[in-house]
This record gives structure tokens, C-alpha cells and sequence, in this order.
């Protein structure tokens, strides 16, 4: 699948509609062995410490970062995505949180990701493909404040749709920044009109912000059109692409 | 009401009807309770919640000040030394905050030599 950089419509967070897969299977199975207060060694999962508050799921952070300024191909495609790591209880997530800098802070083009453990943040992961998004567009200067209230409501487990949430997004990108949260089932509107309701509550956002819902198949079908016009002979001829 | 005589008179409870058009117009805290979230019940059974006040709250403590262990080091996306934010400049109203002691990560409690 040859990867696109978006320039056309560079949208989206979570924008892994590049066929990028998985995190390198060695480098993700390293990074899940930290942040252990009990050992439970063979299973490489964490659990809350002694006299710490447990969170209903664990949650893994996720950096990724694009390099600004070149064209995307399939081999140049800069896109990482890198566990941070994963906490069980309040205490573990601050000790995380108190330690990345704010999305307001971050440089070029980047992300931060929050997924429930098991969750990669992408559309692939079964969790996630018959899913969609809330994306909230905000100026510069917002998405800090944004980005922490979405995480405590969702990590204090304010949106109240069962298992629906899969993670949220903030992004970074050149004059805004973007929010979403992503839960697993696009159709259920019960479940996306309460999780509308919930981040209004939450999230203090100005006045006339939009919020957008996007179902990632939607995504997949754009970028599966783009990929179909690039790759015609008509387009190529053109030697657009270096 | 019988005519009979009474030691009180009873009236009805006064109330207040506002018409509302949106979701929008909602208060704030409608329907919250002090504390937890909007709803009564947690659908699907019992579920640990937080507020976000909880949440803050613990932020300053002990357990939760020191590095993550294997935190990957990025430069300008971690950092070993514990970052707050100057809350001010967020607009947010946190009653941790101490007035005259900024409780900066420069002040460099935990700095370490990286």
C-alpha cells in the first residue's frame, strides 16, 4: 500500500490510514515490561500498586511524530509510533503524565495517543475497524487544557458507554491542533450521541467549536480513492511523485 | 381543602417550569451529582469513576512524583524532571495551588543528570 502524506486533507489525528501496522513486534513487547510496582512477571502486565487508586482498564501512551517537509513513499514514511508506557492506577498516570510534555509544547507534526491496554491506535486493530471518531478542531493554545480534560473523564470513566471507548488523540499540526476520542462501534448512535454530550460537559470547549463524527472505514475509503488516483497512469505521467 | 379548622394551611410545592429548546442550554451541573457523574446508575454494573477533581487531586502525591520506570527519554516529548504547568496561564482553578510558592519542575527537586 504506498502511503500518502494527506497534505490534500490533513485532517485527521490518528491519521495511521498509512499502511504502517504494527509497532515492530520486539520493540512492543521491550516497551510493555515497565511500570511494574507488583511483579507479575510472565504475563507483563500492570497492575496498581500498594495504596494506589485503580483505573477500570489500564491504558498504554503513544508517541508518534511525522517528519515535516517530506513527501510521503512507502519507505520514507517517517510516521513511528512508540509506546510510552502503561499504568493501572491514578498514581501510575500521573507519574507519566507528569512527565510528557504538553501537547501545547510538542513541535511539528505529532500525537499523542491514549488507548485502553490491548489497543493499538489505529484502525486496524480489531477494536477499531468497525469504529469512528469525535474530532474536535481547536486553535492554537487549547489543546492542552483539552487534552488533559479528555483523559481525566475518560480515565475517571465519565462518558458511561460500557466498553465503547477504545482511546483518544491529540494532535499536532501546523496552525491547529485536534482532539478525538475513538470508540468502537461507529453505528451505535446511542453510544456516539453520549459520548457528544459527554465531551461537550467536560471538555469547557469555546463557543461555536465543531465537533465531527468520522467513522474510520470513511477514512480508509478516501485514502483508498487517493491511492487509486495516484497509482492511474494519467496521474503518474504527470511525474508528481519524485 | 376541608374548611375545617387547622393549625397550618398547606400550599402547594412552588415550582418553576423553564423551557428549553437545546442540550446546549443546559446548566453546567445539571443532573450531577456532588462529586460523581452525570448519572445515578452506572450502566453495566459497578465501574470505577472518578471525577476530575479526584483525579488532580492526586497528582501531588508522593507515589506519583518520580519517573515512571523504562520511561523512554524524547527529547521534547519526556522528560526525567517532573513538568507542571503554570496553571495560571491554562485558566484553570485548582485549589492546590499555593499562593506566593510556585511548585515549578525548575525548582528542580528531581532533576537528574540525564
Amino acid at each position: 500500500c504506498i502511503s500518502l502524506d494527506c497534505s490534500l486533507k490533513d485532517d485527521d489525528s490518528g491519521d495511521h490510514d498509512q499502511d504502517q501496522g504494527s509497532p515492530k513486534d520486539g520493540e512492543k513487547e521491550k516497551n510493555e515490561d515497565e511500570e511494574k510496582e507488583q511483579n507479575t512477571s510472565k504475563k507483563k502486565m500492570v497492575v496498581p500498586g500498594a495504596g494506589e487508586h485503580p483505573l477500570q482498564y489500564n491504558y498504554t501512551f503513544w508517541y508518534s511524530r511525522r517528519t515535516p517537509g517530506r513527501p510521503a513513499s512507502t519507505q520514507s514514511y517517517e510516521q513511528n509510533i512508540k509506546q510510552i508506557g502503561s499504568f493501572a492506577s491514578v498514581e501510575q498516570f500521573w507519574r507519566f503524565y507528569s512527565h510528557m510534555i504538553r501537547p501545547g509544547d510538542l513541535t511539528g507534526h505529532s500525537d499523542f495517543h491514549l488507548f485502553k491496554e490491548g489497543i493499538k491506535p489505529m484502525w486496524e486493530d480489531d477494536a477499531n475497524k468497525m469504529g469512528g471518531k469525535w474530532i474536535i478542531r481547536l486553535r492554537k493554545g487549547l489543546a492542552s487544557r483539552c487534552w488533559e480534560n479528555l483523559i481525566l473523564a475518560m480515565l475517571g470513566e465519565q462518558f458511561m458507554v460500557g466498553e465503547e471507548i477504545c482511546g483518544a488523540v491529540v494532535s499536532v499540526r501546523f496552525q491547529e491542533d485536534i482532539i478525538s476520542i475513538w470508540n468502537k462501534t461507529a453505528s451505535d448512535q446511542g453510544t456516539t450521541a453520549r459520548i457528544r454530550d459527554t465531551l461537550r460537559r467536560v471538555l469547557n470547549l469555546p463557543p461555536n467549536t465543531i465537533m465531527e463524527y468520522k467513522t474510520h472505514t470513511d477514512s480508509i475509503k478516501y485514502v483508498c480513492l487517493l491511492l487509486f488516483l495516484f497509482s492511474s497512469p494519467a496521474f503518474l505521467s504527470l511525474q508528481l511523485i519524485p | 381543602m376541608s374548611t375545617s379548622r387547622q393549625l397550618s394551611e398547606s400550599r402547594a410545592i412552588p415550582t418553576k417550569t423553564v423551557l428549553i429548546n437545546d442540550t446546549t442550554q443546559l446548566p453546567h451541573d445539571y443532573c450531577t451529582t456532588p462529586g460523581g457523574t452525570l448519572f445515578s446508575t452506572t450502566p453495566g454494573g459497578t465501574r470505577i469513576i472518578y471525577d476530575r477533581k479526584f483525579l488532580l487531586d492526586r497528582r501531588n502525591s508522593p507515589i506519583a512524583q518520580t519517573p515512571p520506570a523504562h520511561l523512554p527519554v524524547i527529547p521534547g516529548v519526556t522528560s526525567l524532571n517532573v513538568l507542571t504547568e503554570n496553571r495560571k496561564n491554562e485558566a484553570n482553578n485548582h485549589v492546590n495551588n499555593h499562593d506566593g510558592k510556585p511548585t515549578t519542575g525548575d525548582d528542580a527537586q528531581f532533576e537528574m543528570d540525564i
